[in-house]
């Protein structure tokens, strides 16, 4: 069979075009002139001025993994280890034991390594008890490794603080 | 005599002074300007004890550029990578940096001031061959950045040294043949005598400005020397893409700094040339000794202090213009390959230098005979 040549039509090269050029002049130009302008009268920009200004996540957004906090106080977590297990990096620590309540178990001791933390999800989604979910917080730079590892008294964020992220999460997973 | 002297070095001085502030001010402006023209805030942070904002000034990235950049490359640390050679690797910056800022005494940057019995002109150094030596110490410049990337002992530096030395090679000629058409069409090498032959007016209104005699040298001599100043669209010497950062890869710290410098002040180069080879220097349209002739035929009169600082004042109007434009320039237009650039340089702008040096020779002895 005979090669079939195909005469492509390749551009120019830009050297040859002036006109796509100066119609970017003119935008740069146009930019330039209007954004001056607006910065005398304070202009409308898209920059959030950050640590000023913080820009509030939509519930889709998976920030740092917290422990749902009861109004009364405790943990919703029942230390089923099902988060621990599910974890791809392995960065959650569950020390379970028992206690008087009607669920009967809690965890003693909930890490979670941040150093190692993915922001996957799976534990969130692995959790039969909406007790880990992910939260809008991602300001957790440290000084230090320890600082990275925190514990079950610094991840317990009050249920109110997470009512978008769980409202967001219950058709997700068919929850009622 | 001593006081000759003193004015010499205090002329030489202040158009030192000049031109290091001129390319400061650029260097914020490069970062504020570029982030105008992309729509971003730009450096608004560092402030010294928070004085500006309890004032409630906006902040303008000055402190940011002009003093906090500078101290932390000043107190960087100077690396030398091993088996770089150290003398010729501590001397390109400045070899550099030394043509550049040494082209700047022949630019006049205004008219005839008259102190007592002391007469000059406010110009570093005025010499009849000064249009030679413009382009000889830009010449002179591709030594610093060639022996800056030889030296390192890379070779990212060193292929950034290499095509920064034929590309600028390359486009010398072209400059070369648009101040040769001018110094044809006005008949001096001497840059103030090019800037005088450029006051008055045609047809009583239209300034005798260069761009209108030489309007093809004008494009040469501004697209050759924002090649010569190796920024984007000509930056393939240390086009970040694919060289890490060419001929400066292994500077750090001060020497960068004076690297960087030397960007800034061959922007200011340029354009102060564009001025005064085809904007009329420090000339004002219809201004004259005794004050503006309007082109109705009215006059203004002036006293003459007061146009010798409306031409300085002039002339940095029409410089910043320029240094404007080419930053502009910069943040529009993407990087040329290595074969466009060549084939830009010698396929186009040197027949075209050609043609022009060639109409205007002919034309010029045309009207002399």
């Amino acid at each position: 069979m005979a090669a079939r040549v195909v005469k492509v039509a390749r551009p120019q090269p830009m050297t040859r075009r002036w006109t796509p050029l100066l119609v970017g002049l003119g935008v740069a130009i146009a930019h330039f002139f209007r954004n001056l302008l607006g910065f005398a009268r304070g202009r409308q920009d898209f920059t959030v001025y950050f640590p000023e200004q913080r820009f509030v996540q939509p519930p889709a957004m998976r920030g740092m993994p917290v422990l749902v906090q009861m109004p009364n106080g405790k943990e919703r977590c029942v230390a089923c280890g099902l988060c621990e297990f599910a974890c791809p990096t392995n960065c959650i620590t569950i020390f379970p034991a028992e206690t008087a309540s009607e669920v009967e178990r809690y965890p003693e001791v909930f890490d979670i390594d941040m150093s190692r933390c993915m922001f996957c999800g799976l534990c969130e989604e692995a959790c039969p008890e909406e007790a880990i979910v992910m939260s809008r917080q991602v300001e957790i730079a440290c000084y230090s490794r320890r600082g990275s590892l925190w514990h079950k008294q610094d991840l317990l964020v009050p249920e109110a603080e997470l009512k978008p992220r769980l409202d967001y999460l219950r058709p997700q997973y068919a929850r009622k | 005599m001593a006081v000759d002297l003193v004015i010499a070095a205090i002329r030489a001085v202040v158009m030192l002074l000049l031109v290091l502030n001129l390319s400061a001010i650029l260097l914020w402006f490069e970062r504020k300007g570029s982030a105008l023209i992309q729509d971003r805030i730009g450096a608004n942070r560092a402030a010294i004890l928070g004085v500006g904002a309890r004032l409630g000034l906006p902040n303008l990235g000055i402190v940011n550029t002009l003093l906090a950049d500078p101290i932390k490359m000043f107190t960087k640390e100077d690396f030398v990578p091993a088996g770089a050679d150290h003398f010729l690797h501590g001397l390109a910056p400045f070899l550099a940096l030394f043509p550049v800022l040494v082209t700047f005494a022949v630019i006049p940057i205004g008219d005839t001031v008259t102190i007592g019995a002391h007469t000059f002109d406010l110009v570093a150094a005025d010499f009849n061959d000064a249009a030679l030596y413009v382009l000889a110490s830009i010449g002179i410049g591709v030594y610093g950045i060639a022996l800056g990337g030889w030296a390192s002992n890379n070779r990212w530096a060193l292929l950034g040294g290499i095509r920064a030395s034929a590309q600028m090679i390359s486009y010398e000629i072209a400059m070369g043949l648009a101040i040769v058409a001018v110094v044809a069409t006005y008949g001096t090498l001497s840059l103030q005598a090019i800037v005088r032959e450029q006051g008055g007016v045609w047809f009583g209104w239209l300034p005798r400005w260069g761009i209108i005699l030489q309007p093809i040298a004008f494009l040469l001599l501004f697209t050759a020397g924002m090649a010569e100043s190796k920024r984007v669209p000509f930056d393939l010497p240390e086009s970040e893409s694919e060289l890490v950062a060419g001929y400066f890869t292994e500077y750090s710290g001060g020497k960068q700094a004076v690297f960087m410098l030397t960007d800034f002040a061959e922007v200011a180069l340029v354009a102060m040339l564009v001025t005064t080879f085809f904007f009329g220097g420090w000339q004002v349209p219809w201004l004259y000794r005794d004050g503006f002739h309007l082109p109705g035929g009215a006059l203004v009169s002036i006293p003459y202090w007061a146009v010798v600082v409306l031409g300085v004042v002039a002339f940095w109007i029409k410089t910043i213009f320029f240094c404007w434009l080419q930053i502009l320039i910069r943040w529009t237009l993407p990087r040329f390959r290595y074969d466009q650039l060549m084939r830009f340089g010698w396929k186009l702008l040197v027949p075209i230098g050609l043609l022009n040096l060639i109409v205007t020779a002919v034309v010029v002895v045309m009207a002399g005979s």
